[in-house]
């Protein structure tokens, strides 16, 4: 365990440094599109302005509506204080944390997608049920991924873990991560994070009825899941333990910043695809996985 | 010395509540409550330190002198019939109240205590006769549980399924106990593992037990026995029946030889189980049928653990075997609880609108709120989430298959596990869409036909029963490590030379985080509802994008929800649809039914039955009732066995 | 002694194939109730030097029985029943005659590639009970009638009756008598139901009775 200085510290980094991301994609599309688009850090304002609103409930909801979002982010801001940043390491570490760390991510889709039909509206109900649906093959391709570092580092610990070997491993580990990356966190091709037609909607249709605080949580919570997720990608592809402390986190910084950019420029070249094509590409992303799996298992067995 | 006296007032106490039973329910519920509570005492008695426990005697029940015996093992699976027995026990006296079924009420209590005591009796039995009677006794027993309500032909037709199924089980369990008879030259059980003749046996204990334990292919009873059961039945044989099963199979892979394949076959079938399970059960619009394929995913992942267990036999892994034997233990008792508490939560349901049907159902939690949590914390713990037990006993499985992919170098063999691991993980993201579909489906949104308007929450004599095994999802979730002496001596118990291995599992550092991520849990509910003062609170109708008349049919299906998943695995769930659109130009009367059928039972099982019965109805031209041709046949045969004798056949 | 049983044992097969080649009921009941008389004879005869009283009785018995109580209670049967005499047989008088010949040289064969004791290989014992055993399965195939197929089951007691008269010395009387009152009371019930099925059917003809299949 770590003192409670470093802890706050921590808990701020992840809470404070989240919701600049969404602005930064946002910032590349626009670029991208020849507009200015929105300020980078417009969603803080929108965090804010959400925060001291207030709630309007559906006349069906339970109290759950307004319980799940909060689990949800809290099971979010936990697995986030698990991730290891860099060579600050992660909050706490244990054997098996990173199994923790999926779960605590299913856990916060459970209670979104609870909260989403607590409405008895139909778009959610299909929003939800896509949600939950993918994330079958995306978990798939999350365990093959874990797999793959888990046998190159013989170990089950997120810290040891991530500290991969240059290679061909790595750049399929690379391509499989990010296409998890933009399947999980709702981003063009599986998903658009601007539309709003139900045909079109998987994590939007599940949050429509969302207001005020509620609505700031999740938002603030999909921007932490998305941070989580960079960090994670560019702990697993870049041999971070063999720089010094400084330039690792520069490294890790940097490697943010470019996943970041990566995911606006993904959004702005890329359409969606079809809802029937998207199992396809998930599968692509699962097997990418499992062939870094493969070679990973092939230079253990050397 | 303690264990034979707790095991004795158990018996006594549930023997007295056969005779209390057909008369006096309070005199059952508390004689019955008495002995699962002794029965559990002697459980922890031989768990938390004392030596096994073993009995003989000269008295010779069939044939055979007495031999009793309870270890480390077997007081697991004794602990869980105690609890479920006992809260099962309580939840009975109103879900199947004297008042409500006064024909079937006494029945039902007094082969409760049948099935009690049937369930000890194969826990403790060390004689392969006695196991064999016991085993009989303990089927014929949920034969009578599961046909309660013998009026409706599906509960019939279900029970006797159920029968067949488990009869099928019990003749390979009659070849199983006579061939090990045979080589081991007496009907006594015991640790035998020097003699490798025996290694064979453990197929036919593992259809004989698997049928009874239910993984797939041999789960066809299931679903629709524990669908058509009352609620409380239904809670104990998914949680604690098809454990003893799973007994079975652990005790004889421990005693017994097992073959090197046994380990790859073990969690091949726990994988298929787990995903085609929690695939079954995403496609039922039934909820008790839900419930009951989510067993067969379980069992699954239970066997998945002991697979890697017996690989871990047959290539020395010690440690990770251990992590996933105690992870496959620590599930049977998790599932125990969580599966338990979900079909109490169902049978309340049942209880208040009279129907199983999802798509007639919906915005249950204003009525029944208490039913709602319950289950909807039983859904986070089936789905295996943190910081529930369900999560912790999944833990220590991942482990034991990571620790086993991991560990000194890669091997072919160890290439096995990563399958498994793959899929118990699709099957987790699978169980979590199942349970949100099943939780939204019912309580929450708008009530979809008058059935759901009119219902009203249990009563707390079935509210209890669901609190006190919620408590036990928390105890194990929360704090596994008083849990985990208890495993290990399961485990020690099962494979002795393993004693010497230390764990490697920090389930304390998992209990501390589980406790803290709840309290951070309770802490953001507090602070967002906080935030949300009452007056900035407003209600209004869903948004429903325009439309002049919604109706609560216009919410999301339970079919709708599943489609996507039931899709990709058309395959093998072949879904029967029957649709009837509307014409004309204004809106008129649609249907569209669809039914996922049990695919084993009706599309391999049922047509190769009718090709049975084709060339049985062939052969049954021989018998046209005239009496002479009969005698001919017997002449015929007579005359050709003079013709052997006069060809020189005699001696 | 070997002699006189084998000239009674002859008898018994000529009745055998008197029975098969009757085409009127009272003559086939007839040489039923002649073959069990011969047959009470025949373990007086075996028994000649060591005559026990019970044997005398059981003997007697046995021809009494055989002899007036089975055929009075099948004419009796017969009567009540109100049956044709005749008899339309499913294989005809001259073929039931030639393969009950055939039959009992088969026996004849047989029995030589039997392991006997010394004592009886030269009797007809066993091929005569062979034959009637054989003859009172063509009776029971080849008859409508159901009081036909009754006199055949007798003949073929009588045949298995003379295959234990092999164990004479091992077989205590009290099962001899005992398979004596089962026929007896066979036949009694038998009679019975020939009543009944009548009166139910109109028929005896046990071509039409042939609905209880499975």
């Amino acid at each position: 365990m770590i003192p409670i200085s470093d802890f706050i510290l921590r808990l701020g980094w992840w809470l404070l440094l989240a919701p600049l991301l969404p602005g930064i994609i946002n910032k590349v599309k626009a670029w991208v599109a020849g507009r200015r688009g929105p300020p980078v850090l417009q969603l803080y304002h929108d965090l804010a302005k959400l925060w001291r609103k207030g709630v309007v409930l559906s006349t069906l909801a339970s109290p759950g509506f307004v319980i799940a979002p909060a689990v949800a982010w809290a099971a979010l801001a936990g697995a986030a204080l698990l991730t290891p940043l860099g060579p600050l390491g992660g909050c706490l570490s244990f054997r098996g944390d990173v199994l923790l760390l999926i779960y605590l991510l299913a856990l916060a889709r459970f209670c979104t997608a609870w909260a989403a039909m607590e409405t008895g509206s139909a778009f959610e109900g299909m929003g939800a049920a896509r949600e939950v649906s993918y994330a079958v093959l995306t978990e798939a391709a999350i365990i093959a991924a874990v797999l793959s570092l888990s046998v190159q580092t013989s170990s089950v610990t997120l810290v040891t873990m991530l500290s991969p070997s240059a290679g061909a491993g790595a750049a399929l580990l690379a391509a499989g991560l990010f296409t998890v990356l933009l399947a999980e966190n709702c981003r063009v091709p599986f998903d658009d994070p601007n539309t709003h037609l139900e045909l079109t909607m998987i994590h939007e249709a599940m949050i429509l009825d969302h207001s005020g605080p509620p609505l700031a949580a999740i938002l603030h919570g999909a921007s932490l899941k998305l941070l989580l997720f960079s960090v994670l990608l560019v702990q697993a592809v870049l041999p971070m333990g063999q720089l010094s402390p400084p330039a690792a986190a520069g490294a890790l910084a940097a490697g943010v910043l470019i996943v970041t950019v990566g995911v606006g420029l993904v959004e702005s070249l890329l359409a969606r695809l079809a809802f029937r094509r998207v199992p396809l590409l998930l599968t692509t992303a699962f097997l990418l996985c499992v062939f870094a799996l493969l070679v990973a298992w092939k230079e253990g067995a050397k | 010395m303690t264990t034979g006296w707790l095991l004795l007032m158990a018996g006594a106490a549930l023997g007295l509540s056969l005779v209390a039973g057909a008369r006096w329910a309070r005199a059952w519920l508390a004689l019955t409550v008495t002995g699962a509570a002794a029965g559990l005492g002697a459980a922890l008695s031989v768990l938390l330190g004392g030596g096994d426990w073993e009995w003989r005697n000269d008295f010779p029940p069939g044939g055979e002198p007495l031999h009793l015996r309870l270890d480390g093992l077997s007081a697991v699976f004794l602990a869980l019939v105690a609890i479920v027995g006992a809260a099962g026990a309580g939840y009975a006296r109103e879900y199947w109240s004297e008042r409500r079924y006064p024909a079937s009420a006494p029945r039902g209590r007094i082969w409760w205590s049948v099935l009690l005591l049937s369930m000890g009796l194969v826990l403790t039995a060390s004689n392969g006769l006695h196991f064999l009677m016991a085993w009989e006794i303990f089927a014929l027993a949920g034969y009578f549980l599961i046909t309660l309500d013998n009026q409706r032909s599906g509960v019939r037709t279900a029970g006797w399924l159920y029968l067949a199924a488990s009869h099928a089980g019990t003749m390979v369990l009659f070849a199983f106990f006579a061939a090990l008879a045979a080589r081991t030259g007496g009907w006594d059980l015991g640790p035998v593992r020097d003699q490798a003749n025996l290694a064979p046996l453990f197929w036919l204990a593992l259809f004989g037990f698997g049928v009874k334990a239910g993984f797939f292919p041999l789960h066809i009873w299931l679903p629709s026995a524990h669908a058509n059961a009352p609620s409380h039945v239904s809670a104990i044989m998914s949680g604690v029946a098809i454990k003893l099963g799973v007994y079975g199979i652990l005790r004889f892979s421990g005693w017994l030889p097992v073959p090197a394949a046994a380990g790859w076959v073990v969690t091949g079938l726990g994988a298929a189980s787990a995903l085609l399970g929690i695939t079954f059960a995403l496609a039922q619009n039934d909820f008790k049928r839900l419930l009951a394929y989510c067993s067969v995913e379980n069992i699954g992942i239970i066997l998945i653990g002991t697979g890697a267990a017996l690989l871990a036999v047959t290539h020395g892994g010690a440690l990770w075997g251990r992590l996933a034997l105690a992870g496959a233990l620590l599930h049977v008792w998790n599932h125990g609880a969580f599966k338990s508490l979900l079909f109490f939560g169902a049978g309340s349901v049942l209880h208040a609108t009279g129907t199983r049907e999802m798509s007639r159902l919906g915005g249950l939690w204003r009525a029944m709120p208490w039913t709602a949590g319950l289950f909807a914390f039983g859904s986070i713990a089936v789905a295996g989430l943190p910081p529930l037990n369900g999560f912790v006993s999944e833990w220590l499985v991942y482990l034991g298959l990571f620790d086993a992919v991991t560990g000194k170098g890669a091997s072919a063999w160890a290439a096995a596990v990563i399958p498994a691991a793959i899929l118990l993980a699709a099957a987790g993201a699978m169980a979590v869409a199942a349970f949100v579909k099943a939780g939204a489906m019912i309580f929450l949104g708008a009530p979809r036909t008058p059935s759901a308007e009119h219902a009203h929450e249990c009563g707390p004599r079935m509210l209890g029963p669901m609190l006190a095994l919620a408590g036990v999802c928390v105890a194990i979730g929360l704090a596994p490590v008083l849990f985990w002496p208890a495993v290990t001596r399961a485990v020690t118990a099962w494979r002795p030379a393993w004693a010497a291995a230390d764990t490697t599992a920090p389930l304390a550092a998992l209990g501390a985080v589980q406790v803290t991520l709840a309290l951070l849990f309770v802490a953001a509910v507090v602070i967002l509802n906080y935030t949300i003062s009452a007056d900035q609170r407003r209600r209004g109708p869903t948004w429903d994008c325009g439309h002049a008349l919604p109706t609560a049919r216009m919410q999301y299906t339970s079919a709708s929800f599943a489609a996507i998943p039931a899709g990709w695995f058309h395959w093998i769930l072949l879904p029967e649809r029957k649709t009837r659109k509307p014409r004309g130009l204004f809106p008129a009367d649609s249907l569209r039914l669809e039914r996922v059928p049990e695919t084993v039972l009706e599309r391999v099982i049922g047509p190769l039955g009718a090709a049975i019965m084709l060339a049985s109805a062939t052969v049954l031209r021989l018998q046209h009732g005239r009496l002479q041709f009969y005698i001919l046949y017997v002449l015929a045969g007579l005359v050709a066995l003079g013709f052997l004798v006069l060809l020189g056949g005699a001696p | 002694m070997s002699g006189s049983l084998n000239l009674l044992i002859g008898l018994v097969i000529g009745l055998n194939l008197l029975a098969l080649g009757s085409s009127r009921l009272p003559a086939l009941i007839r040489a039923m109730s002649l073959q069990g008389v011969v047959l009470g004879m025949t373990p007086l005869l075996m028994e000649y030097e060591r005559l026990d009283w019970r044997l005398v009785l059981v003997a007697l018995a046995t021809m009494a029985g055989k002899g007036l109580l089975i055929p009075s209670l099948l004419r009796r049967a017969m009567r009540a029943a109100n049956i044709e005499r005749e008899i339309e047989p499913f294989i005809g008088f001259v073929p039931s005659l030639l393969l009950g010949a055939g039959g009992t040289i088969a026996a004849l064969a047989l029995a030589r590639a039997l392991p006997l004791l010394p004592e009886h290989t030269g009797t007809l014992l066993v091929p005569g009970a062979i034959a009637s055993m054989f003859t009172g399965f063509i009776l029971l195939i080849g008859r409508a009638k159901a009081i036909s197929q009754v006199c055949g089951y007798l003949i073929l007691e009588n045949g298995i009756y003379l295959f234990g008269l092999l164990l004479i010395h091992s077989t205590p009387l009290l099962v001899e008598s005992g398979i004596l009152l089962d026929v007896t009371v066979g036949v009694f019930i038998i009679g019975i139901i020939v009543d009944r099925i009548q009166r139910a059917f109109d028929t005896l003809d046990t071509r039409k009775l042939t609905t209880l299949r499975e």
